[in-house]
Order: C-alpha cells, then structure tokens, then sequence
C-alpha cells in the first residue's frame, strides 16, 4: 500500500531524514521505532505531505504521491495523528468528529443547511468504537490529555482512511491509557480492516503488537522485518536494543 | 535635460534627495518598531503615538528654550528621553504582563494606547496644530544642480548612515544586541542560561520608544506638528516594517527608502496620486515575497 | 455554548428583542431611532468581521475597505447612473464581495500576521485611490446629497428599511455559522493543520470565507449611504478597521451577538460620553484596556463562561439534540 524509497529531507543543512525505505502492506500494522531525534515525525510528516522531501519516492497505492498537499492525501485514504494534540478544541468532541465527516462527504461549503444533522449516525458510531460516547458534549479542550490523543484517532477514523498514520499515539499517556489506546489500535486493525503505520518510544510494545517493524537511526533505516527478525538483527541489537537487552 | 513631460534630471535628482531625507526619519522610526516586533514581538501601534509625543514635546521644549539658539538641540535631547520614559512605564506597568497573549490581543491592547495618548496630546496641547522653526544652523537652502536643496535635509540625509551604523553597532556588537538577537529566537534558551529576559525585553523596549521619540523630534521643524500625525506614520512605518522583514534593522531601513522613493518620485509622476505610489511598491514587493525583502525573524 | 449564548432556550428573547426594535419608533425620539440605525448597521459590518475574525481566526485587519466599497458603489450608481435603485443597493455587496475574492486570492495563502499585513497594504492603496480621484469619488470631500429613494428617505422609513436588511444578513450569517462551511470555517480557526490533515482545502476555504464577510460588509456600507445620504473616504480607513475590531473583541468575538453588541456600547458611548467630553476616545481607551487585561474574551464571552461554570452538567452544545 505505501512504498518509501530513498527518502530524504533536510533543515538547515540538518539532515533530518537521510536514506529511508519503509514498505507497508495492505492489513498491517507497521511500526516505526527509533531512539529520539531518529527522523520519525520528519519521515511521517514528509509521508503525510506536511513537508516536501528533497529526494526519494513515496507511493500510496501505486501512485506518486510526493509534492501533494495533506488535503489531497486524505483525500486519497490516508489520515494520519499528530505527536502534540490536534484537535479542535473550541469543539465538542462530537463536532470534531462530525467535523471530519463533513469534510469527507466533501459537504464543505454547503452554506446553507445545519451542520448539526450532517452524518451524525456515522460520527456516533465512531465515537461509540473509541469509547467517547459518554463525553461527546464535553469541549474538546477541556478533555484529559489521554482523551484528546483519542479523539486524535477518532478524528483520522472520520476521513475512513485506508491507511492510518499515527504519530506516537500513547505519547505522555498514563499506563492505562497506554493499555487503552493499544487496545483500541488493535481493535481498528482487526475489526475494520485498517492498514496503519505508527511510530513509538516504547518498545515493549511495539513489539507485542506490530506486524513488522522498521528500525530508524540518524534518518536512515538500519533494520526492516518481523519483530523477531528485528529482535534478531544483530546491528539493531549493536544501535538500539544493545544498552539494555 | 529633460526627462519627459516637463520632468528635468535636476528636478529628478533633488526629489531623489528629498525623499531620501525622509527616509530617514521614517527608518529611525520604523528600527524601533522593528526591534520591538522581533524581540518582543508586540506589535506595537502606539509606536505612532510615541512618536508624536515626540514631536509634540520638542515643540513645547524648543519653545520655552526660544531665547537660545539651542533651544532645539536641548529639545532633541530631552523629547527622545521623556518618550523613552513613557515607554519603560508602559512595558513594566503592563506589556509585561501579556507576554502570553496573542498578537490580535496585543495589537488591540497597543490601539488602546494611541486612542488614550491621542486624547491625552489633545489635552496636553489643544487640537491646534503646531510649527516649530528649523534651528538658526540649518536654516536656509543649499544650492545643488541650480535647485535649491533645505539644509536641515542635508542634515538628516547626513544622520541616517550614522543612525544605521549606530545601531549596527549596538545589535552586533554589544552584549545587549547579542543578548536581545538570542532571545528573538529562542526566549526560553536565553532565560535558561540565566539572562535576565525580562530585563533585555524592557531595554529593547524602551530603546525602540526612544527611537520614536528621535523620529518624532527630527521632523518636528520639517512639517506641522498635529494631531493625526500618530495615524498617518504608524501605518507607513508598518508597511515599511513588513517589506524589511519582521524584525529586520537592515530591512526596516531597505523599506524606509523603498517607502521614501517611491513616494518622492510618485508625486511627480502623476501628482494627484503621488500617495499611491509607496503602497503600489508595498504591494508588488509582498506579492513575490511575502514575508519581506530580508531575513524576517518571525 | 460556542454558538453564543442564544441557542434554543434563548431564540425567544431574540424573538422579543427584535419586536421591541419594530415598534421603537412609535416609543422613542426621532435621534434615539437615527441613532439605532447607526448601532444596527455597524453591527452588521462587525458581526460581518467577526464572521472571518471569531470564528475563522483569519487576521482580517482592513474589514471597512469592504464595508467603503460597499458604500461608495451605491453612491456612484445613485449619483453617475440612472439605474433603478435597487439595483445601486443590490450592487453593493456583489461588488465588495468582488473585492473580497481579489484580496483574497492574494493574502489566503499567508497565514497570520503577514496575511493581516499584506491586506492593510491592499486596503489602503484602495484608500489612497478613492481619497485622490476626485473626478470618480470626490476625492477627500466624498460624495454628499445622494439621491437615495423617497420610499426610504425618512428617519424612520430608513430604520426600518436598515431593519429588515440587518435581521436578513444577520440570520444568513447564523445560518451560514452553523453550516458545514461554518464548521470548517472554526475547524479552521482552532486547528488549520488538523484541518488540512482532513482533506479540507485551507486556502479555498479561506478565499470562500473573505467573500461572504466581504459581501455583507458592503450591504452594511449600502445601508450606510441610505441613512447618511453622503459617503467619505473615512469609510476605507484603517481606523473604523480598527474601531470594528474593538466592537468584536469588547462584545466577545467568540459569540454570535457580541460585534453588535460591541457596537452599540461604542457608539453609544460615542454619542453619550460625547456630550459630555471631547475625550470620549480616552475612556474608550481605558476602557479597552480594562477588557484586555481583565476580560480577554469580551462581555459576551465572559457571561458565557460565567454561565457554563455555573451549569457544567449541562449539555454544551445542540449536537447532543441531534444526537437523541
């Protein structure tokens, strides 16, 4: 489903992202792990459009995709979260959803019809699948920081991607949260079917849960494979693991 | 020699000067409010204001000193620092306070500050409008091409390199330039290592109201001294500001003569819409490169 | 709640407000109903700011270029041509909404203060053109004594007239606010990244949002010719920008009432404090600090936050209606 070959970006002379190569396939779940400053946000932003690479290739379905905005790349099935909370938080929980409902249904500039009654069947049902629905009228913003990073998922769930790109999703979440939110990702995988890409600190895991995982050092890729492939890789185990494995 | 349409070079050449003369004041004017954007980034309307306190207040300075020849010169002194003084007043009674906010609420809470300084000058001085002499040194014209060129524009063409190079000395080479350069970029960096910030913030403060205070004693004998004057040079300075580069001294001064130029050569290209000019050059120059000609820190 | 304070529970004090504006004239002196006239069409050029300013987060800091076109289109078709009225009046808005999408073709794709600053390039070359052209606008003088219809020409004809055109605007406004568009438009405001991540087209939107505010600016600078019957370059400038930004921000520019609001407690003050000090603009200062500093989100705002403190169990929001 994507393809990234050669991947490059830099900042400032910084090279952020040197020589990556990450392939993710229809149904997975893809995990990308790496210690801090490794290029992982770098690598998803380049991926979901937010910046433009300076070299390489990412395909999404066969396609070219590089050089496209974030707007046609969700319109094409890719949806992705943000590492710091995105969302909008002078909504309900509800709206912001529907929010992204609306935009799906390419309903935008209707003028003149309430948004209110607009997918709203659809929007509980992914609030219902997320555990939001008690706090669907809750402001958006005033939510716990777990909350919000799973309103960031329901929100990415509300474009109905193929292709769901998650940028540390259990950053700064409390260990049951973290328990939650890996439940909820392997539900969306299981049930729905959706292919997804993640990027995480911790390792454990990742690996109880990924299908394959790609092992990124300075921007580069050093490893790609099963986790037990990668838990194998003795350059991995030398780079990343070696400290305390 | 003509140029067209009744234009001679030498007429050319001295408008040249003369818009390069204000320039001057309008880049003295507008390095404060560039200094401030970048460092504090407040952006900060009542600069105008300050600036007509200025001007107001060198009137009333040079005036009482009427009897000396000095009496100017003492008021280009004073004006500046009492502008400087409202200025400390006004950021360590209350800017410092909203450091957090966002740049709309600040930019309402300095409008704040022109409505109330614009009464207040009203108060002050009446609604009259105010003209000062030009210093018994500078008065009269030069004679240059067979046109007659204002000495006191001879003069504040002669001031504005020293100004640049003034303040090219302070950011570059003091610790408080280096100091303020730091936290434009990264405040949370410069207080980690132990800098006072709120103190940085507060000099570069007061100094860029300083620099309002110099504009507004410098034009003070060139033109009439009234209110409205706030109005008229906040937005000018703004644009020449946004064309520099935020933040930008070299580009607050590149704008101040692009602004300069085009309105001195505007007004005899086509004199009804001579004050069209300056805006048209604004524009062009934000269309290709919206963020300004230089380096803009924000 | 994000809304305003009127949702449903309040529609009939709305309601009530609105007949108590009908019969006015038959209660107050002739000034109280010119005077109103001037709240109900400032009103409608700030809540038609906020549209872009509250709830698209958009740096819209030259908003009465607009409302100026607006007012100087009605006055040259009433003065140049001998079109029918209506068509002056209708022509107005279109006209302003023209400008907003060339204005906005070029600032959308900025964002913030440079967007803010590249449109109070744009408006004040439209204000130095308009302020110079004598032989087209009348230059510095404007234009006096336009012609406006018979029907209309009367303090209170005129109210009422400026009556239904504002409650009409206002009402396609709170509809458009709580269309899909309006939601992107907030979406927008809280999030532009979130937005764009899905699928919305920010700068199209953007474009979309200037025009609408844009057009109805220039009803309220039509309706501005009907009650004054002269227009001056004033209209154009920076500071009634300004001044239109004070009206949403001491209302509350997260609320749907608060610009007007806004409006009517400035104007009058105006009026009011007017007579009594030439200083009204200092108190106006002061008092604009005071909010800054003390109520960052306006009266409106503030009674809103007070209000959902007061009651947080209370469902916020009409989603939980359509939800049951």
């Amino acid at each position: 489903m994507l393809q990234i070959k050669a991947l490059r970006k830099s900042f400032d002379g910084f090279q952020a992202v040197k020589e990556a190569n990450l392939s993710v396939n229809t149904g997975e779940v893809v995990a990308v792990i790496g210690p801090n400053g490794a290029g992982k946000t770098t690598l998803f932003n380049l991926v979901s459009g937010q910046i433009r690479p300076d070299g390489g290739s990412v395909q999404f379905k066969g396609e070219d995709i590089c050089g496209l905005s974030p707007h046609q790349l969700c319109r094409k099935g890719m949806s992705r979260s943000f590492q710091i909370v995105k969302i909008f938080s002078r909504m309900s929980v509800f709206e912001n959803v529907q929010t992204a409902v609306i935009s799906r249904m390419k309903k935008t500039s209707h003028l003149f019809t309430p948004a209110r009654s607009i997918a709203v069947k659809e929007t509980l049902s992914i609030l219902e699948a997320m555990g939001l629905s008690d706090k669907r009228d809750r402001i958006s913003g005033l939510l716990s920081h777990g909350d919000q990073k799973v309103l960031e998922m329901a929100i990415s769930l509300g474009s109905d991607p193929q292709l769901l790109i998650l940028d540390e999703p259990t950053a700064g979440m409390s260990g049951e949260e973290t328990a939650m939110a890996i439940d909820l990702m392997k539900r969306l995988s299981r049930d729905m079917g959706l292919t997804i890409l993640f990027c995480e600190h911790d390792v454990e895991m990742v690996f109880s849960f990924s299908d394959r995982i790609m092992v990124m050092q300075q921007g580069s890729t050093i490893a790609q494979g099963t986790p037990e492939q990668i838990r194998n890789d003795p350059q991995v185990r030398k780079a990343y693991l070696g400290g305390h494995d | 020699m003509e140029l067209f349409s009744g234009l001679s070079f030498s007429v050319l050449c001295i408008q040249i000067l003369v818009g390069l003369s204000k320039a001057t004041i309008l880049f003295i004017v507008a390095s404060g409010l560039t200094l401030i954007l970048g460092v504090l980034r407040i952006p900060n309307l009542a600069h105008g204001s300050l600036y007509m306190i200025g001007a107001f207040t060198t009137y009333s300075i040079a005036t009482a000193f009427s009897q000396s020849s000095l009496g100017f010169w003492v008021a280009l002194l004073l004006a500046p620092l009492i502008v400087a003084l409202i200025g400390l007043i006004m950021e360590q009674g209350l800017f410092r306070f909203l450091y957090k906010r966002d740049h709309l609420m600040m930019l309402l809470f300095t409008f704040s500050f022109t409505l109330v300084f614009g009464d207040l000058v009203k108060l002050l001085w009446g609604s009259d409008y105010r003209s000062l002499a030009v210093p018994e040194i500078f008065q009269g014209s030069y004679t240059l091409l067979g046109m007659p060129f204002p000495r006191y524009n001879l003069f504040l063409l002669l001031l504005g390199p020293v100004f640049a190079a003034g303040l090219w000395f302070l950011t570059n080479r003091t610790l408080l330039g280096k100091i303020s350069r730091a936290a434009a970029v990264d405040r949370e960096m410069v207080g980690a290592v132990g800098i006072n910030v709120n103190l940085v913030y507060a000099a570069v403060f007061v100094l860029g109201c300083y620099l309002a205070g110099i504009g507004g004693a410098l034009v003070a004998p060139t033109q009439n001294i009234s209110q409205g004057m706030d109005h008229s040079i906040i937005i000018e300075i703004f644009l020449i500001v946004i064309i520099g580069g935020l933040g930008n001294v070299w580009g607050a001064l590149l704008g101040a003569v692009i602004f300069g130029l085009t309105d001195a050569i505007g007004i005899l290209i086509a004199p009804q819409f001579g004050i069209v000019f300056p805006y048209l050059a604004v524009i062009s120059v934000l269309i290709f490169r919206p963020k300004g000609l230089l380096k803009s820190i924000w | 709640m994000i809304f305003g304070v009127f949702d449903k529970k309040s529609l009939p004090l709305v309601a009530l407000f609105l007949v108590g504006l009908i019969f006015l004239p038959y209660a107050v002196p002739r000034f109280y109903i010119y005077l109103t006239s001037v709240i109900l069409v400032t009103g409608l050029l700030a809540t038609s700011l906020n549209l872009v300013l509250g709830y698209g987060g958009m740096y819209q800091f030259h908003h009465a270029v607009f409302y100026g076109i607006g007012a100087y289109t009605t006055a040259l078709m009433l003065t140049k041509t001998s079109l029918p009225v209506w068509f002056a009046f209708a022509s107005a808005p279109v006209v302003a909404a023209f400008f907003g999408l060339v204005i906005g073709l070029i600032c959308a794709r900025l964002s913030s203060l440079h967007f803010g600053m590249l449109q109070i390039s744009l408006g004040s070359l439209i204000w130095a053109i308009v302020y110079r052209w004598y032989d087209f606008t009348g230059g510095d003088d404007g234009i006096h004594g336009i012609p406006v219809s018979e029907a209309i020409s009367t303090t209170t004809s005129a109210y009422y007239f400026i009556l239904v055109i504002t409650a009409l605007c206002l009402l396609l406004m709170f509809v458009i606010i709580r269309s899909p568009f309006g939601r992107i438009l907030q979406a927008l405001r809280d999030n532009p990244e979130r937005c764009e991540a899905i699928g919305v087209n920010i700068t199209r939107h953007r474009i979309i949002a200037m025009v609408i505010a844009a057009l109805f600016a220039g009803a309220a600078g039509s309706l501005f010719v009907t009650l004054e019957g002269s227009v001056f370059p004033e209209l154009l400038s920076w500071t009634l920008s300004l001044e239109i930004l004070i009206m949403c921000l001491l209302g509350g520019w997260f609320t749907f009432f608060g610009p007007m609001l806004g409006a009517c407690l400035i104007i009058s003050l105006r009026t009011f404090a007017g007579n009594y000090t030439e200083y009204w603009t200092l108190i106006l200062g002061l008092m604009m600090m005071l909010t800054i500093f003390f109520l960052p989100k306006g009266v409106f705002g503030f009674i809103n936050e007070l209000f959902r403190s007061g009651s947080p169990s209370q469902p916020l929001e009409e989603g939980s209606n359509a939800a049951d």
